[in-house]
């Protein structure tokens, strides 16, 4: 076939395309007619009346402007056109035409010439789509419409209607539950809001009783001290005055004593056992590393099996017997550090009353202090949180999500860690570290280590739901877990509307199509 | 407790690290390898046979070889044959007919690798003559082995070798010219002599080997063979893969040698994360070297032999302590040694590299003709996990616009690692899966292992228990090792009822959720048991016939590929190309799919490694080899992966794998401008699908290979001779790999006197010259020789499938006459009807300023024809002068423009070469194109 009347057929061919296009339109009308109220009528009349005018005059550069998109189109309106990177000038005639002229694909919309350029599919009664070139003519119905197949190897059916509907519909859904969700969101982050007013009243009201109590502390202690200091210069007195014949220089001696026991205790308060546990650690880590681990291994006197199984654990990391067991972290206890104010060791005692009530109040006093602080630094903790731009996030705090997958669960702590359980055994997947993506990813890091890779981490992506819970965890890569929550926290009005503009601009296209949906 | 946490997790950490390494205790090295150690303190002269009773017997020359001193058991029986293309094959085995002792058995030879039709190329000798060479005192019997050849042995000392007539009857190619040849006979062993052992039966070593905690039983004695080759005029030599080692081989042995350097060893083995450098014997073993002179002169030599092999190259000067001067003539010698079979060995006499490899695939078997999707891009992994992760991988693909032909799916996609099985919960619907996948054009590859897990509820076992299918252990029962599947049996492979019965295991009905977009993946065939002596089989167990398996260990993966291969062959009912690739390989694996470099790893060490990986195996029959993109352990860094894309685009086999514990790789997760530098590298590939079908095609008619050494094209450019960083694609392109992180150059040196055009930028460089260019991020540097013409397919599509009726675009660079040629290959890419004469094969010439396009193809039967929709959308001129207008096609008598357009499209660079536009002539046509 030589190459004009190729080209006069592919003509022809594209013409009855455009053509049966009409008619199919023309059917739609009809069917449409039947069930239409009359008013309605006559505005799609008039409709079909500029739909078929706007063919008729693009009917000759219906060709030439197969794949580009309508807002495109006034672009491809001159005889000589550039190319959009500006690399090169191409005239009318060679738009479409099956040969690539501007690497960029700008004179190529409607064939598979250029490597990177777009195809514009109209799909009415769908979504409009922009494919790459490559997809066109490759024997694969790509758009619903079938525009992209047109050199006759394939048919490809209009499915766009089905299809659109199909969309149309799960949008409508997924729009339902986001304002549903909305609302319950709005509740909670007016909730969050009065808790935090809650929490900062408590801890301002907490920091005042603080101010008083460590006042009433400092008095009592002082007052304590007094007393203490009368009873020692009390009975240093009398003891001067029964020896008042003995050596001057004893009471000297005393006061250095009391003055270095003091120094002792203000030390043992601090740091003074942290160097023999560090100490203890490193000894424990020498010694393990001195045992011959897997990289000396001795596969000598193995069982056959045993030996199997630790040549198979190279490639897979599995654990043999003969490899060290992982051992998972013991969760760190923040409870039991709580430890009681030991009372003072007085060993004189005072028969006094005044000085017992003293050192009650004093005791009682240190005690209520330290619960208070306490809760101060728990609040303080938690307030120092990023909760998010409504601090919608605020009662995720204290909540933990599980789901059962297979033969695990796992548990999603908010604001703290995340897990994988198997039984009694727990695998750490991740210590919080923060929010992502605007809100809409909560990251763990700096899990349990993976033999042979990272270790272990998982990013919570956040969907709109009415339940909020953990609805699926998958591993796309070694130890890099992504699980997925539902939550109405994420129902973001923003998005909501986004959708609703969405959907309206979808029966906006039907109607310029020609479909109708009442 | 809290601080103890990140203690134990680096504690962990530092575990893992040294796990991560070759385990090089667990390997035996010479030393510790009885016939090794022996042959190699053996020392120059030893040999004490001469022929007698020389005489033709079937075609052939006979003679019994007997020793001078009394230490031989029974004698040898020594064979030569000529066959076609100065071919000639040397046999010694033991004298079966001997009485006294007789053989306990027969020594084992290696079966289903010669080609029948090798055979029945023999040239039936007619005449022996005898004459005394100059300067020798004994007389030597002379044959005729080819126009300018002889084949001549030697008596006293026995020695047989080549000579080069026209060069003055030097030698060419000999083989114990330094009388190391040795080969120990079978014996039985006497029962308990005890303490009056005789000399002979020696230590309890000759019976029984311990090897770490393994005990090998030697039921007849120490069995081994060892003999010098020397090559003669060469300046190097390569071959014997495979190792981890340059392509040029270094000596192991001689002058500025350590001490302890080892031999290569041809061993097939499953070698935990193998190292850059090392003469250590990886999965495959091919005993094919090929030395290589000045003047381009190349020899061959090849040792059909399915035994541990080990190889030294001896350094020049090795033999000079011995103070024996026994070769005059400037060699390079190689000793041989291996543990049992016999020998059978073949010489090559080139004369030239690509004639070296003709002769040998005339042997062996030329490279099987592939699919054209196979020769596309393979997506791999271990594991895609679920049907859901292959469903979400494909339509990245699209979504980013990146072609690639297969999906692949390693052993976690199985039940239980039973093969041919799918994980009801991972893979419930393996059917619909394929067909979505085929419904884009693409294929899946499944992973089926040798293994077979010890399950009586599993089919396959319980059949192949029943019949008696497995390899035995040296007590007769079924060999039981640890694999994937945890106890596994082996199939006994050599046997061709089993190879059969297997073949039926991948016919539809028989593999469930198979489909006919469905082919095959061996790995672990060399064979991997975790659990035997150095990961493999242990040596004294027993396959079909008897045959201990220290007899075969090479071969064992070649016949399961074969197996596999041919059920593919059989499911295809005789017209579908199976497509399988084994990781183990042996002389002839190329008749029956690809084979790959193994599990490599993600370095720049290892990117460099496989270049001369894959020209060796090329040079040695297996044309189709790939490594392992981005490399299998440890995670590469985004410039690695990239480069290591740009680079395997060249590939003739071209896939990406990961371990299971690397971060995911899928070419669109490393950012817009990674994503776009991997798109492009695979897109070139693409493009360039026509030429390397063509090439393939060579490969598949003369066994010449797709990737091939500089100087295999420049055979007598000396430079060349150690360059194996850069290699040739076909005749037409040279590519050559950037090895370094942020190389600022790249040296390139380009071959010859013509010009060399840069593929991208159609920049021209000068031949004979080392360039020192700026190395760029779009791509490794890449040439078009002046004087080729190289077919495309330019458009971008999702894989091959969708491209048959796209357009060419032939790009002609011209040499210093203004001429061009090239030659383009088209088939159905799937079936055997090509063999019936169903391809279009033209030539294009280009001169005097006008393009013909002539038909190779014989003018085929009405029967079988192949024709193709496609035409030449684009006619490309590198060298050509712009100026013209116009082009007149013929015999259409029509005229097309010729304009300035880009060399490609993608990267959008600017318009600067001569472009014939739209010729629209069909590919399949007789035309000529005359510029005007």
């Amino acid at each position: 076939m030589d190459l004009s009347r190729a080209k006069q057929e592919k003509e022809k061919k594209i013409q009855n395309l455009s053509f049966s296009k009409i008619n199919k339109q023309h059917i739609n009308y009809i069917r449409i007619t039947k069930i239409m109220k009359v008013n309605i009528l006559f505005l799609l009349f008039s409709l079909l009346i500029t739909n078929f005018s706007l063919i008729s005059s693009t009917k000759s550069s219906f060709i030439s402007l197969l794949g580009v998109a309508p807002q495109d189109e006034n672009y491809f309106k001159t005889e000589t056109i550039k190319c959009r990177n500006g690399s090169k000038k191409f005239t009318r005639a060679q738009l479409n035409d099956d040969f690539c002229d501007c690497p960029d694909g700008t004179d190529e919309p409607g064939t598979s010439a250029c490597p990177h350029g777009k195809f514009y599919c109209v799909n009415v009664g769908h979504l409009p789509v922009s494919l790459h070139s490559s997809k066109v003519n490759d024997g694969i119905c790509d758009c619903c419409d079938g525009s992209d197949e047109y050199d006759g190897e394939v048919k490809c059916p209009n499915t766009c209607w089905e299809a659109g509907k199909v969309t149309r519909d799960k949008l409508k859904k997924k729009i339902d539950i986001y304002k549903e969700g909305v609302t319950i969101r709005k509740k909670e982050v007016e909730q969050a809001k009065q808790a935090i007013v809650k929490d900062k009243e408590e801890l301002s009201k907490l920091k005042n009783n603080e101010k008083s109590l460590k006042g009433l502390v400092k008095n009592l202690k002082a007052r304590k001290e007094q007393i203490k200091a009368e009873e020692k210069e009390r009975l240093v007195k009398e003891k001067e005055e029964m020896m008042k014949m003995a050596a001057d220089d004893k009471s000297d001696d005393e006061h250095k004593e009391s003055s270095s026991s003091t120094t002792l205790d203000s030390e043992n308060n601090g740091l003074s056992d942290e160097p023999s546990v560090d100490q203890q650690q490193k000894d424990e880590y020498e010694n393990t590393e001195g045992l011959p681990t897997d990289g000396s291994e001795s596969t000598e006197g193995l069982l056959r099996e045993e030996l199997g199984r630790l040549v198979a654990s190279r490639w897979t990391g599995e654990k043999t017997e003969h490899q060290v067991e992982e051992v998972s972290p013991s969760k760190d206890n923040h409870e039991g550090n709580n430890e009681i104010p030991e009372g003072t060791d007085d060993k004189d005692h005072d028969n006094n009353d005044d000085a017992n009530r003293v050192r009650k109040d004093y005791e009682d006093s240190t005690t209520r202090l330290s619960d208070i602080q306490e809760r101060i630094a728990s609040l303080t903790e938690k307030l120092k949180h990023d909760f998010g731009m409504e601090k919608e996030f605020y009662f995720y705090y204290d909540q933990c999500f599980e789901t059962k997958q297979d033969k695990y669960v796992y548990k999603v702590c908010p604001f703290k860690d995340a897990s994988q359980e198997e039984g009694y055994q727990i695998t750490q997947l991740g210590q919080w570290e923060k929010f992502e993506n605007s809100y809409g990813t909560m990251l763990f890091s700096n899990g349990d280590g993976c033999w042979n890779g990272p270790d272990r981490s998982v990013k919570v992506k956040l969907r709109c739901g009415l339940k909020t819970e953990l609805t699926d965890v998958k591993e796309p890569s070694r130890c890099e877990y992504v699980a997925l929550m539902s939550t109405p926290i994420h129902c973001l009005e923003g998005k909501l509307e986004e959708l609703e503009r969405k959907l309206e601009s979808m029966y906006n296209e039907q109607l310029q199509g020609g479909h109708d949906e009442l | 407790m809290k601080p103890l946490a990140p203690f134990i997790l680096s504690l962990l950490f530092l575990t893992s690290q040294t796990v991560l390494s070759f385990k090089r205790e667990e390997f035996r090295n010479c030393h510790q390898t009885p016939f090794c150690k022996r042959a190699r303190s053996r020392y120059p002269g030893a040999c004490t046979l001469t022929p007698h009773s020389i005489s033709i017997s079937n075609g052939d020359l006979t003679a019994t070889l007997l020793s001078k001193t009394d230490e031989q058991i029974r004698p040898l029986i020594l064979s030569l044959s000529v066959y076609q293309d100065g071919i000639l094959r040397l046999k010694i085995d033991e004298d079966y007919n001997h009485p006294d002792p007789p053989a306990p058995k027969r020594r084992f030879q290696v079966p289903d690798v010669v080609l029948p039709e090798f055979e029945s190329n023999k040239l039936w000798l007619q005449r022996l003559s005898t004459e005394t060479v100059d300067g020798e005192s004994s007389p030597s019997t002379v044959v005729y082995l080819s126009d300018g050849y002889d084949a001549v042995l030697r008596h006293d000392p026995f020695e047989i070798y080549i000579r080069d007539k026209k060069s003055g009857n030097q030698k060419l190619i000999s083989l114990n010219s330094h009388q190391l040849f040795d080969f120990e006979q079978l014996r039985v062993k006497q029962e308990k002599q005890d303490s009056d052992n005789n000399e002979d039966s020696g230590s309890d070593d000759n019976w029984e080997e311990r090897f770490r905690s393994h005990t090998d039983t030697r039921p007849y004695g120490p069995q081994s063979i060892s003999f010098d080759v020397s090559f003669y005029n060469a300046e190097f030599v390569s071959g014997i893969p495979e190792h981890a080692t340059s392509l040029a081989l270094k000596p192991t042995r001689g002058p500025g040698v350590e001490k302890d350097s080892e031999p290569y060893r041809l061993f097939n083995l499953d070698v935990f994360e193998y190292l850059n450098e090392s003469p250590f014997g990886l999965y495959g073993s091919i005993p094919l070297m090929i030395s290589h002179g000045k003047e381009g002169r190349s020899a061959g030599f090849f040792w059909l032999n399915a035994a541990e092999m080990q190889i030294d190259v001896l350094g020049d000067g090795w033999d000079a302590e011995y103070g024996i001067e026994l070769v005059k003539q400037k060699s390079i010698d190689t000793f041989w040694m291996s543990e049992a079979g016999i020998v059978d060995a073949f010489f090559f006499v080139g004369p030239g590299p690509k004639d070296v490899v003709k002769q040998y695939t005339s042997v062996t078997g030329r490279p099987s003709m592939p699919q054209l999707f196979s020769i596309a891009y393979h997506q791999c992994r271990w594991n895609y996990r679920d049907e859901e992760d292959v469903e979400n991988v494909d339509a990245k693909f699209d979504e980013h616009d990146i072609p690639y032909d297969v999906l692949w799916l390693d052993i976690e996609h199985t039940d239980g690692k039973r093969y041919f099985t799918w994980d009801p919960v991972l893979f419930p619907n393996p059917e619909e899966m394929q067909k979505k996948l085929a419904a884009k054009g693409r294929h899946m590859v499944t992973i089926v292992d040798p293994h077979i897990k010890r399950d009586d509820s599993f089919r396959v076992h319980k059949e192949a228990t029943e019949k008696g299918y497995y390899v035995r252990d040296a007590s007769g029962k079924d060999f039981d090792g640890w694999c994937w599947p945890g106890s596994s049996s082996y199939l006994d492979m050599v046997n061709p009822e089993i190879r059969s019965w297997w073949g039926d295991k991948f016919s539809y009905e028989n593999y469930v959720g198979s489909t006919p977009s469905l082919y095959i993946w061996n790995d672990m065939n060399e064979p991997s048991v975790f659990n035997g002596p150095e990961v493999s089989m242990p040596r004294d167990a027993l396959h079909h016939g008897d045959i201990e398996h220290r007899e075969l260990h090479n071969a064992y993966g070649y016949y399961f590929h074969m197996a596999t291969s041919n059920g593919l062959l059989k499911r295809g009912v005789g017209n579908d190309r199976p497509f399988v690739l084994s990781r183990a390989f042996f002389p002839g694996s190329q008749r029956y799919g690809s084979v790959w470099t193994g599990d490599n790893t993600a370095d720049w060490d290892h990117l460099r490694v496989s270049v001369p990986m894959i020209l060796t195996l090329g040079l040695s029959g297996i044309s189709f080899s790939g490594a392992d993109v981005g490399g299998f352990f440890g995670n590469p860094e985004p410039e690695l992966l990239v480069r290591w894309y740009q680079l395997g685009a060249f590939y003739p086999f071209f896939r990406a794998h990961a371990h299971q514990d690397t971060k995911r790789r899928e070419p669109w997760l490393f950012g817009e401008k990674n994503t776009r530098l991997i798109r492009e590298a695979i897109h070139v590939r693409y493009m360039l699908l026509p030429y390397f079908y063509t090439l393939f095609r060579e490969a598949n008619t003369t066994g010449i290979p797709v990737m091939r050494p500089l100087w295999m094209e420049f055979p007598s450019d000396e430079i060349t001779f150690s360059n194996d960083e850069a290699f040739m694609v076909g005749s037409s392109l040279l590519v050559q790999g950037i090895y370094t992180e942020r190389a600022k150059y790249a040296s390139v040196y380009l071959p010859g006197k013509e010009l060399w055009y840069d593929i991208r930028t159609g920049a021209a460089y000068k031949g004979g010259k080392t360039h020192k260019l700026e190395a760029k991020e779009e791509s490794v540097p890449a040439f078009q020789r002046a004087g080729t013409i190289i077919p495309r397919k330019d458009r971008l599509r999702r894989s091959s499938t969708q491209m048959v009726n796209d357009p060419y675009t032939l790009v002609i660079a011209l040499n210093s006459s203004q001429a061009a040629e090239g030659e383009l290959y088209i088939d159905d890419g799937k079936s055997y009807e090509f063999l019936q004469g169903a391809y279009i094969h033209r030539r294009f010439v280009f001169a005097n300023g006008k393009l013909t396009s002539i038909n190779l193809a014989p003018s085929s039967s009405s029967k079988s024809q192949f024709s193709s929709k496609s035409i030449l959308e684009r006619i490309i001129l590198l060298g050509y002068s712009p100026g013209p207008k116009n082009a007149l096609i013929e015999p259409a008598n029509q005229k097309t423009e010729v304009e300035l357009g880009p060399l490609m499209l993608q990267g959008g660079r600017g318009s600067s070469v001569v472009t014939i536009r739209k010729p629209a002539v069909q590919v399949s046509d007789d035309w000529t194109i005359k510029i005007l």
